[in-house]
């Protein structure tokens, strides 16, 4: 039956040119092979040419130093290496995809937080025998490895810690860093005093970086994950939500602050204290119009519960992972020598102020001289420790919902017990997944 | 004048006077009542414009500030260190220009191939009558309803598995498999309105098929197939995650490579991204300009039957 007296065959003969393109996909995409099963990435494992994966190779600030390596490498082994870049935020999800899909090879800059959900994919090579050459220090090499097995060479090696503005406490009367939370507290409240706007503590309290409170919740004595059981929930969690909930009320932390807010007040002198990482120093005096910032930039201890507990810190930082696979042993040396280079390691510290990983790299002159970088690896990095919810691929979830929940105690629509129960219970249930 | 104020009024003129009086007291309420509601249908409109362009003011304070001032706390809204550094930036970035050609080759193919099939699902679907074609029809919109990532992993391992990834053909393919449902669905819409007698006077007059389509009706619903190709090219021009996927670094488009040029793990380069997403944003408003008639009348063409 037609209608402007058109024969269903020309009907259909019209509707079959218009499918043609969404039906080819269609097809493509069921004679399409899973990229899934196979525990390498295929090719040649003794090529000398390989893809390196950073999303630092997109940075403005970071990009000219690792292009400098590439081509040194290059020059040296008269090899190509592929340089391949995910903006940071996307690069988790991208390279999940391409591993998966046996388009990445090569050597992978992680950070260290990604490592366990790469290694679960069962595409990286063990690093365990070179890992020894290297003269890594402990800390270092424990932030490669995942379930015992040694899955990234370290390439920096730091932490994320509480920075201090030494002339916002000397204007105070404060004279040493507070070194329990009584102490901090007090610190909180003479830094209040000096008014003009002043927030004492720059803490994030916006949910895309209220995991900053797990530090805390350690700090007061929650283990987060004991033995496979989340601990969220717990007294110490609860003191610590109930802890915050108090600075909050008390306007000694600020509402509605991320890590961009906490950097732009520190940078104006509004802030006493901040959470971040070693960076930190660089990224917020270059945005801030006090020249004199850096220097009165000081990295402390995270306050204790009391006195001779150990201080809690986030370890943080990169490590280059190896797929199995094409260029597999090249690249391996070529992570090697990258994270282990004396003359190499130096001068990428002096370029970015990233802390290299190696004893003999921590010793050079260039790192040595430097004082923030010295104190912060002997301060802060010394007693940092890794999430216990990294080795879960839910991780972000994780933080999402601990955060909403530390969220809503903040703003007064729950109560710390209740949020953390639920908290708790949010995150057993990712767990279980 | 004396004497008219001073005389008194006769009885006929005070009933009429006080009409007046009343006429006027009701005039002057209608005419307060219309300034009032010019007042806020004003009101209105001011506080809507600025809440549509307060966004667009932001974009060109912040490309014409100084980093500095950028992290301004509290932030200003009159920028004061004003500075065209950001856009002289631009200028000497040949991978920005790089990506902005490959977003013009990709986008405006996808609206092409988007409007071409369009045009062919469209026509069937508005004007023949045959078994499963509602069924199709729906599956055509159905196919608009996946969720991105799901068709992302699809067509990931598809142009992978084809060695067809970071190709200029992969990009416009899978730009075309989100933009082509809406595009057959809003030009049946317009065929629909477009009278069967008009195609059966041309099949009387001898017009094959084909010519009855693309001298017929084609141009009658000329507006409509731009309407949908500015969507189509709009879509292509705005795709962030399958560019980043599908695409390398010499065939991404700008949305991802904006990001992976001024957005860092630690830092944010704000004012350059600003100001290159204002010159970017200006073919998409060059095109808006051009083609806003055959928009509105493309948009409105199939809303009401004839």
């Amino acid at each position: 039956m037609t209608t402007s007296g058109i024969s269903r065959r020309g009907a259909l003969r019209m509707f079959g040119i218009g499918a043609l393109g969404l039906a080819g996909a269609g097809v493509l995409s069921a004679c399409a092979p899973s990229g899934a099963g196979s525990t390498t990435n295929g090719g040649d494992p003794k090529s000398k040419d390989f893809d390196f994966s950073s999303w630092s190779l997109n940075e403005e600030a970071a990009k000219p130093s690792i292009e400098k390596i590439i081509a040194a490498w290059e020059k040296s082994q008269n090899s190509k290496i592929r340089a391949v870049s995910y903006p940071y935020n996307e690069y988790l999800s991208q390279l999940t995809l391409k591993l998966g899909g046996g388009e990445t090879t090569g050597a992978v800059h992680l950070d260290i937080a990604w490592l366990a959900a790469m290694a679960q994919m069962g595409k990286l090579a063990d690093l365990g025998p070179v890992a020894g050459k290297g003269g890594y220090t402990d800390v270092a090499l424990n932030s490669g490895t995942y379930d015992g097995t040694q899955y990234g060479l370290p390439w920096n090696t730091g932490s994320i810690g509480v920075i201090a503005n030494s002339k916002l406490l000397a204007k105070a009367g404060i004279k040493e860093h507070p070194t329990t939370i009584e102490e901090f507290e007090a610190a909180l409240r003479e830094l209040k005093g000096l008014g003009g706007g002043v927030v004492p503590y720059a803490a994030a309290t916006k949910v895309a970086q209220l995991k900053d409170i797990f530090p805390w919740m350690q700090t007061f004595g929650c283990k987060l994950l004991d033995n496979g059981k989340v601990t969220i929930g717990d007294d110490a969690s609860i003191d610590a939500v109930t802890w915050y909930k108090k600075l909050h009320d008390d306007k000694l932390i600020a509402a509605d602050v991320d890590r961009f807010d906490a950097r732009a007040l520190f940078g104006q002198g509004k802030a006493a204290f901040y959470d971040d990482a070693i960076i930190g120093k660089g990224v917020t005096s270059a945005q801030s119009k006090d020249k004199t910032l850096a220097d009165a930039m000081q990295p402390m201890e995270r306050p204790v519960l009391k006195a001779g507990d150990t201080p809690q810190a986030l370890l943080w930082g990169g490590v280059i992972a190896i797929v199995k696979g094409k260029g597999q042993d090249a690249a391996t040396e070529f992570a090697l020598h990258t994270t282990t280079d004396l003359a190499t390691t130096s001068r990428y510290f002096t370029e970015r102020a990233l802390p290299p990983s190696t004893t003999a790299g921590l010793a050079a002159p260039e790192v040595a001289k430097d004082t923030f970088s010295m104190e912060w690896t002997s301060k802060i990095t010394k007693t940092a420790t890794g999430s216990p919810f990294w080795q879960f691929a839910q991780n972000s979830q994780i933080e999402e919902a601990v955060a909403k929940q530390v969220q809503a105690v903040l703003v007064g629509t729950a109560k710390p017990k209740d949020a953390m129960k639920q908290a708790g219970e949010e995150v057993a249930a990712f767990i279980k997944r | 004048m004396t004497s008219t104020t001073s005389t008194p009024l006769s009885a006929v003129d005070r009933p009429r006077s006080s009409a007046t009086r009343a006429g006027g007291s009701t005039r002057r309420r209608m005419r307060k009542d219309l300034l009032r509601s010019r007042i806020a249908a004003w009101s209105a409109v001011v506080v809507i414009g600025a809440f549509g362009l307060l966004p667009v003011y932001w974009l060109l304070a912040t490309a014409l500030s100084t980093p500095e001032s950028t992290f301004q706390f509290p932030p200003k809204l009159i920028p004061t260190d004003l500075t065209l550094d950001n856009f002289t930036a631009l200028a000497d970035n040949d991978q920005l220009i790089k990506y902005m050609v490959n977003s013009l080759i990709v986008a405006s193919i996808t609206a092409v191939l988007s409007v071409v099939v369009a045009t062919y699902m469209g026509y069937s679907f508005s004007k023949f009558r045959y078994r499963g074609r509602r069924s199709l029809m729906h599956l055509v919109l159905a196919s608009q309803m996946f969720p991105q990532a799901l068709l992302l992993v699809t067509l990931y391992t598809v142009f992978s598995s084809f060695g067809m990834l970071n190709t200029y053909t992969a990009l416009v393919l899978s730009f075309t498999t989100f933009t082509m449902p809406l595009c057959v669905w809003m030009l049946k819409g317009i065929f629909d309105t477009i009278p069967d007698a008009l195609l059966e006077a041309a099949s009387i007059d001898g017009a094959s098929r084909w010519r009855t389509l693309h001298s017929i009706v084609a141009p009658l619903a000329a507006p409509g197939m731009v309407a949908a190709g500015l969507f189509a090219f709009v879509r292509g021009w705005n795709d962030f995650i399958f560019a980043l996927t599908l695409a390398d670094k010499e065939k991404q488009t700008l949305p991802p490579g904006l990001v992976s040029t001024y957005i860092g793990e630690f830092q944010t380069s704000w004012p350059q991204l600003m100001a290159a997403s204002l010159v970017v944003s200006i073919p998409v408003v060059v095109a808006f300009m051009f083609l806003q008639r055959y928009l509105v009348g493309g948009m409105t063409a199939g809303s009401v039957k004839s």
